[in-house]
């Protein structure tokens, strides 16, 4: 698998750990240009700091 | 690889119910006397009735600061949920859906109240698919309240049938494990 560069906790710097993906159907309703079309929807990444917990969302990269 | 247990677990106890009368409050505060006896584990009771949030929108536009950065900070959850025409009441719902990113791979226990003698298994039944799809990890022990009337003395609020002690104990075990390995998980590995 290809390594990818780990985020940066927006909270207090340290690296997080990318954990989950999840499927947000709904967004096709708001957002039809980012439904990924053989999904059948937006795809949502989980991020976690192991430091201060704190947990970032944001659209997988296509 | 080490896992990260120094640090203490957050296991924060949901009152599901606004309801006047509610005997799921003395359950609730049972649990998190019992939770509080853990060690290594920090709680907090979070009340629907006392939350506030609009009923005029729903979801992560209705965010309640408090409440959202409590669910970030937990490891695990514990909602306590009478059972109402056999489903979880509407403002459980409404509460829970304010959040999402928050519950991502936390683990989370479900304790059912009832007046009747099945203890709420159809609550917990119901709550079973939302807990899913909120990212959520359900254990295989659940607390059951049955006759709830009379396990609690209604007056004080105090516990009368002991046996749910050692029930709650082994509830609590396996949810701290959960919640254990859920934020090893969380923290250290990658989805691949």
């Amino acid at each position: 698998m290809p390594t990818r560069e780990k985020s940066r906790c927006p909270s207090c710097g340290a690296e997080m750990n990318f954990h989950a993906e999840k499927l947000d159907v709904s967004r096709a309703l708001t957002e039809p240009d980012a439904v990924d079309s053989e999904l059948g929807g937006v795809v949502e990444e989980f991020h976690t700091c192991p430091v201060c917990k704190f947990v970032l969302e944001r659209g997988a990269a296509r | 690889m080490t896992v990260a247990l120094d640090k203490s677990l957050f296991i924060p106890v949901i009152l599901g119910t606004p309801r006047q009368g509610r005997m799921s409050e003395h359950v609730a505060k049972f649990v998190l006397a019992q939770v509080e006896t853990l060690p290594g584990v920090e709680t907090e009771l979070f009340d629907v009735r006392t939350l506030s949030f609009p009923t005029t929108d729903a979801g992560e536009q209705i965010k309640h600061p408090a409440f959202s950065d409590a669910m970030m900070r937990a490891d695990a959850l514990v909602i306590v949920a009478p059972e109402y025409n056999h489903g979880y009441p509407g403002i459980l719902k409404h509460v829970l859906d304010t959040n999402l990113k928050e519950y991502v791979h936390k683990a989370v226990g479900l304790v059912g109240v009832s007046a009747g003698p099945w203890g709420g298994t159809r609550v917990v039944q119901n709550l079973l698919p939302v807990m899913r799809e909120l990212g959520l990890v359900t254990i295989f022990w659940d607390g059951n309240f049955p006759n709830v009337q009379r396990a609690f003395d209604p007056a004080t609020g105090a516990l009368v049938e002991p046996a749910y002690v050692r029930r709650l104990e082994k509830f609590l075990r396996e949810l701290v494990w959960m919640a254990k390995v859920l934020r090893y998980g969380r923290e250290k590995v990658p989805l691949e």
